[in-house]
């Protein structure tokens, strides 16, 4: 540092704040941290299980009473068979695109490289009302909205850059000379990717693939303004419902979307380190 | 062999057949979308908010003009650096812990704790606000059993509640990427900084935070770009009223079905963004190249 001054002299937050307490505050902070992560989510499943007909925490009684309305719903079961039909569309063209174009962009080298890189990810970090608005728009002009061809390009959009990072992650680390083996050993390029390549990237494509399928999952702010009246995902009914009124019936489903995540992420966790893919 | 025309064309294009889907992909889902969202917000428009042919900077003049629109943008931007701080400041104490546990089960329910929130949907988590927060929920509850409050406010249509919603929908994005600039934190520099006499406060604020701070910047970058343009969970937890950017596109497209000044709006907000973005980062690397120059 050039400014010595300014680091021999002791700051007066330290004695606000001494030494010793430091490592016990910092624990308790992030144990605050920590609760506030949950706390929304905790009153939520708690909620599904209440026996009034209001959103009541601390609930009163216990029930299933909600989950079972939800299950007897038509409505409700045409919107789970829609988001299920959706993730199994979705995950295949992510991975397949992601998969390829993390390679590339890893190990290719190619005029604009970085630029199609900051192109790959840029949806990402695009604020979503504008994604939202301009497939919304683009979408109109080709009959796209409110059809399943259409979500399913939405939340191909929407996931694909969580499946080029978290496959970029495993191509980051893969040694070519594994595949330069492969190939002076007189496989061709379409087997050497096949049989070397691609499981050496496993973990990465486990990790965008199920990444692919919590968006799809979850996504609604996209979903709200393409979807329409016969393409209502599981979330966009949650947000319909949500704005309304507020009903146990929707905590339910949304604990049961949370579920679904966790075990994704649980089973995700075994596959591939998901924390290094974001 | 190498160096023949053919090989060194081949060098040079090497890899491009694997980007050619993604490329086409993102040509015609993102990049031909907002071509066409940028000619519609320079349209003019008919009595009844339809588009007609021709070109007109009108839209973008409403959104300058009207207080509607530029004060919303204003609120966007102070809302955006108000999240975006909070996340950093909230994430420091988060991914520290997770960044120094073993690997073992409680680190793991910690990292299912912070991804939770990502992983779920932000209907679910904007609606877990929505309970809480409620007129009979346990926040309002625990304040008149504290006497903070005599009787149960409107927490819900609140800018606070929007603010608390909004962090905690995006605090994951800043946790995730600081728990790994934090993980890879070089521990005998650390070490040298407490033999050296500075206590945890000391080597915390000096040495860990400057460290970790490319980190937290790229988490910060994400919070505040996706803080520009939420929308969801401030119009489920603070309602339709609230003066954001993302609320007023929404609307406008959902109840005036002026499509044209949405789209105006739009663009405005997406170039602030990445005004500040970019600038943010080209400060960061003049900073850091300072330091280490």
């Amino acid at each position: 540092m050039a400014d010595t001054r300014r680091t021999a002299r002791t700051p007066a937050w330290s004695t606000l704040f001494p030494d010793r307490l430091a490592p016990a505050a910092g624990r308790l902070l992030a144990a605050l941290v920590f609760l506030f992560l949950l706390a929304p989510l905790v009153v939520l499943v708690a909620s599904s299980f209440n026996t009034t007909a209001s959103v009541a925490f601390p609930p009163q009684g216990f029930s299933t009473r909600w989950y079972r309305g939800v299950l007897s719903s038509p409505d409700w079961l045409v919107s789970f068979q829609l988001s299920g039909l959706l993730v199994v569309l979705v995950v295949p063209t992510v991975v397949l695109i992601g998969t390829l174009a993390a390679y590339g962009l890893t190990r290719g080298s190619f005029p604009g490289r970085g630029a199609l890189h900051a192109l790959a990810l840029s949806p990402l970090m695009t604020p979503e009302i504008i994604t939202a608005l301009g497939l919304l728009y683009y979408f109109h002009g080709i009959g796209l909205i409110d059809t399943i061809p259409g979500l399913w390009l939405a939340h191909s959009l929407i996931a694909l850059p969580y499946a080029v990072r978290a496959v970029m992650v495993s191509a980051a680390g893969l040694d070519p000379t594994l595949e330069r083996a492969a190939a002076s050993l007189g496989a061709g390029g379409v087997r050497v990717f096949l049989t070397v390549t691609l499981p050496l990237l496993r973990p990465g494509i486990v990790a965008g693939a199920l990444l692919a399928a919590v968006t799809s999952l979850g996504e609604v702010a996209v979903t709200a303004l393409v979807a329409g009246a016969h393409t209502t995902t599981v979330p966009l009914r949650v947000f319909s419902s949500a704005q309304f009124e507020l009903d146990p019936s929707v905590a339910a489903v949304s604990t049961v979307l949370l579920a679904a995540s966790v075990v994704v992420m649980v089973v995700t966790d075994k596959f591939a380190k998901i924390s290094e893919a974001l | 062999m190498a160096h023949t025309p053919r090989a060194r064309r081949r060098t040079r294009w090497r890899g491009t057949a694997y980007v050619v889907p993604l490329s086409v992909f993102l040509l015609a889902l993102f990049v031909a979308p907002l071509v066409r969202l940028l000619q519609l917000s320079f349209r003019p428009v008919d009595e009844s908010n339809a588009a007609l042919p021709g070109y007109t900077v009108h839209q973008y003049v409403r959104v300058f003009t009207e207080p509607f629109f530029y004060e919303a943008l204003i609120r966007t931007l102070l809302t955006a650096v108000l999240v975006t701080v909070l996340c950093v400041v909230l994430a420091y104490p988060a991914a520290y812990t997770l960044a120094q546990r073993r690997p073992g089960l409680l680190r793991t329910l910690l990292f299912v704790t912070v991804l939770s929130p990502l992983l779920t949907s932000v209907v679910v988590r904007s609606y877990g606000w929505v309970v809480l927060l409620g007129a009979n929920g346990p926040v309002n509850r625990a304040f008149v059993a504290l006497g903070v409050l005599d009787q149960p406010a409107h927490l819900l249509t609140s800018y606070s509640a929007v603010v608390v919603s909004v962090t905690h929908v995006l605090l994951p994005f800043a946790i995730v990427p600081l728990t790994t600039a934090l993980g890879g934190l070089d521990r005998d520099v650390l070490r040298a900084s407490r033999v050296l006499g500075a206590g945890p406060v000391r080597t915390f604020a000096r040495v860990t935070v400057p460290l970790s701070l490319p980190g937290a910047l790229s988490g910060a970058l994400v919070v505040f770009a996706l803080a520009m343009g939420i929308y969801i969970t401030p119009l489920l937890v603070g309602g339709a009223n609230q003066p954001l950017a993302g609320i007023r596109v929404y609307d406008q497209i959902s109840t005036v079905f002026d499509y044209p000044v949405a789209a105006a709006l739009s663009f405005v907000l997406l170039l602030i963004t990445v005004l500040c973005t970019t600038g943010l980062g080209a400060a960061f690397r003049t900073w850091e190249g300072r330091l280490h120059g």
